[in-house]
């Protein structure tokens, strides 16, 4: 109600005055009416593989709306989560769903997918590039069960490579990480022989070397001949690593792209509270190990300003944000859940 | 006696020119030994001092003290402006709450509470307190003060760093204090002061360069400090000198916010932010210094 008398007295006053100002008038009305950014502050805090993508949101969202400041927290999924069940941020970061023990309570929040990545299998073979590698042959490697480069399992599926017969030395995070449990669930999920578990944190076999961060994982790949690990595509993109071409659920082997993982977005199958899981999706071109990242927003804000800069802010993630997340190295939503999404968000936040 | 009946003689050589070949070997050898222990243990800071400087001074600009910080990780170019005056707001206001109580507190465990079974047990207390890992504080803030005022704000991490301050504060304090020889106060009570006008008088400025190299130590040491300061302060770009406004930053979060990405502009401003850290650090050691001999008792 509102903004209607707002737009109607905004289109009045510039057609009573002269031509110029009409015509500034009219492009504000097509914006949805400028004089009605939400000025404020709303922090949001939790995961922090999407970090990148939403720093380098806010960034160019300060410039649409420099009144309206957003700060983002990247200190894990599960202290964006409880910090949100604790009323601590006006939204939170999460790559994982919400269980029962995270804090927010069942119904006081709605999931917004906002964006997603490839988990890159990086490699340090040197002369070697494109390495295929089948996805039974990617859980034994990981589990320590191949532990050569020249294994039969990967000279099957690389038959015009002389690979060598140099040692496998597996690469891990050594701190807890949603992207080790995007990663195991992926090798659970699409394998029979995985044995470890899927965890946030898991007992890597023997011999394997840890690093702190994606950062870290990278460091250690680089360094360590032989070495393969799980890095986010952000991080293998600036550190310059060699990734694997991984088998995906139609039997292709593809490479990690952000416009396979799109592809693998739109295989997927989203369910009604907009979670979905993009791992092993169908689509020949689709990439078989994506991670998906949401925002968490709550069903009832306290605050009207609050509710309105986060409708803002969320609102311009899922809009021109989109066009932002390829620099950053993420991958844009399908367009049907990108929908899907506003929609949600228009009816959570009225 | 003996000197005495000495004195015709010539005084014996001690310049160890006469010494035999073996000991004189021995002599150079540890003396060489000890110069070796010293250099490789100053190497370390020095290879850090180095590589600090070497890989932030470029930062530094006029506009790195005064802008914002960047919100995007690759956006390159300066601003750590509302970083540095979140630390020394913090830290300032962290220092304000603790010293005062701290010196006071080591003030009476060794001056009225000395072997008293509650002296003993606050002595204890602080002991076991100056080990226990600084994100136990952050968190006992976190539960005591910010769920409850529902707000992260930069006034949560100073009391946090209070925390961690304090029993540093006590037990260096207590140290100095326990080196102030008995005979200037018994020299204070002599002269018919009572035992508050001898502690303030006598005792806390003879001990006062001390107190304050040990009350620095914990500021340096709060001033660095990560893991309290995210969970209690939160995060903000923006300059926020009121601390019970909304969330903070301070140098030591902002290093490792920007440390752990794989962008090169993010890093050399968490490069930057280290050397601005320590400059900071050492800045006020030099100042703390210069008052505390000006306020000490000139040592004969």
């Amino acid at each position: 109600m509102k903004l209607n008398r707002r737009t109607i007295f905004g289109t009045i006053t510039a057609g009573a005055l002269a031509m110029s100002m009409a015509a500034c008038g009219g492009d504000s009305d097509d914006a949805s009416g400028d004089g009605d950014l939400v000025s404020g502050e709303i922090t949001g805090s939790g995961a922090s593989f999407p970090d990148a993508f939403y720093a380098a949101a806010i960034e160019a969202y300060a410039e649409v709306n420099p009144d309206l400041i957003v700060t983002y927290s990247a200190d894990g999924s599960s202290a964006g989560k409880e910090a949100f069940g604790q009323d601590l941020n006006d939204f939170a970061g999460t790559d994982s769903l919400v269980g029962d023990d995270d804090g927010p309570e069942a119904g006081s929040f709605q999931y917004i997918p906002t964006v997603a990545a490839p988990i890159t299998v990086s490699y340090n073979l040197e002369g070697f590039d494109g390495i295929q590698i089948d996805q039974e042959t990617l859980a034994g490697i990981f589990q320590g069960d191949i532990t050569a480069w020249n294994d039969p399992a990967l000279v099957a599926t690389n038959p015009d490579l002389a690979l060598p017969d140099t040692a496998i030395t597996v690469a891990h995070r050594s701190d807890g990480s949603g992207t080790t449990k995007n990663f195991s669930t992926f090798l659970d999920e699409a394998t029979d022989t995985w044995t470890l578990g899927a965890a946030d944190e898991i007992e890597w076999p023997e011999g394997s070397i840890g690093g702190e961060k994606n950062t870290g994982v990278a460091t250690v790949i680089t360094q360590t001949d032989g070495a393969i690990g799980y890095v986010d595509l952000a991080d293998a993109t600036e550190t310059g690593l060699v990734t694997a071409a991984i088998e995906n659920a139609d039997g292709a082997f593809v490479q990690p792209s952000l416009d396979a993982s799109t592809a693998a977005l739109a295989g997927a199958v989203v369910n009604d509270d907009l979670s979905y899981n993009p791992l092993n999706a169908a689509g020949a071109d689709s990439y078989a190990i994506v991670a998906p990242t949401y925002i968490l927003i709550r069903t009832e804000y306290d605050d009207e300003n609050i509710a309105a800069g986060v409708k803002e802010f969320v609102t311009y993630l899922l809009t021109d944000g989109q066009d932002i997340a390829a620099d950053a190295h993420f991958a844009a939503l399908p367009e049907e859940l990108r929908t899907q999404a506003l929609d949600a968000l228009n009816e959570t936040i009225a | 006696m003996t000197t005495l009946t000495n004195g015709g003689m010539t005084p014996p050589d001690l310049s160890g020119k006469n010494l035999s070949l073996r000991r004189s070997f021995a002599d150079k050898g540890a003396t060489l030994g000890i110069a070796l222990c010293v250099l490789i243990a100053a190497l370390p800071l020095a290879l850090v001092a180095w590589q600090v400087v070497s890989r932030g001074a470029s930062t530094w600009s006029l506009d790195w003290f005064i802008e914002e910080i960047p919100r995007n990780y690759r956006t390159e170019g300066p601003g750590m402006g509302p970083a540095i005056v979140g630390t020394l707001a913090i830290t300032g206001m962290a220092a304000l709450l603790s010293i005062p109580v701290g010196v006071l507190g080591a003030v009476y465990l060794n001056e009225y509470g000395k072997n008293k079974p509650l002296a003993r047990f606050i002595r204890t207390m602080a002991d076991v307190m100056t080990g226990v890992p600084s994100i136990m504080m952050g968190l006992f803030i976190y539960v005591g003060y910010v769920t409850v005022i529902d707000d992260r704000t930069g006034f949560a991490g100073a009391l946090a760093l209070a925390c961690l301050m304090l029993p540093i504060v006590i037990r260096s304090t207590e140290e100095m204090l326990r080196l102030v020889p008995d005979e200037l106060r018994q020299a204070s009570s002599g002269l018919g002061a009572r035992k508050w006008r001898t502690t303030l008088g006598v005792v806390l400025p003879a001990a006062s360069s001390g107190i304050t190299s040990g009350s620095l130590l914990a500021v340096a040491r709060a001033a660095g400090e990560t893991a309290p300061i995210i969970v209690t302060v939160g995060l903000t770009y923006v300059y926020k000198p009121d601390l019970f406004d909304g969330a903070n930053t301070t140098l030591a979060a902002q290093i490792f916010r920007n440390a752990s990405q794989p962008f090169a502009a993010s890093q050399d401003r968490a490069w930057g932010a280290a050397l601005t850290l320590i400059a900071i650090v050492f800045l006020f050691t030099i100042v703390a210094r210069i008052i505390a001999s000006r306020f000490a008792i000139d040592k004969r």
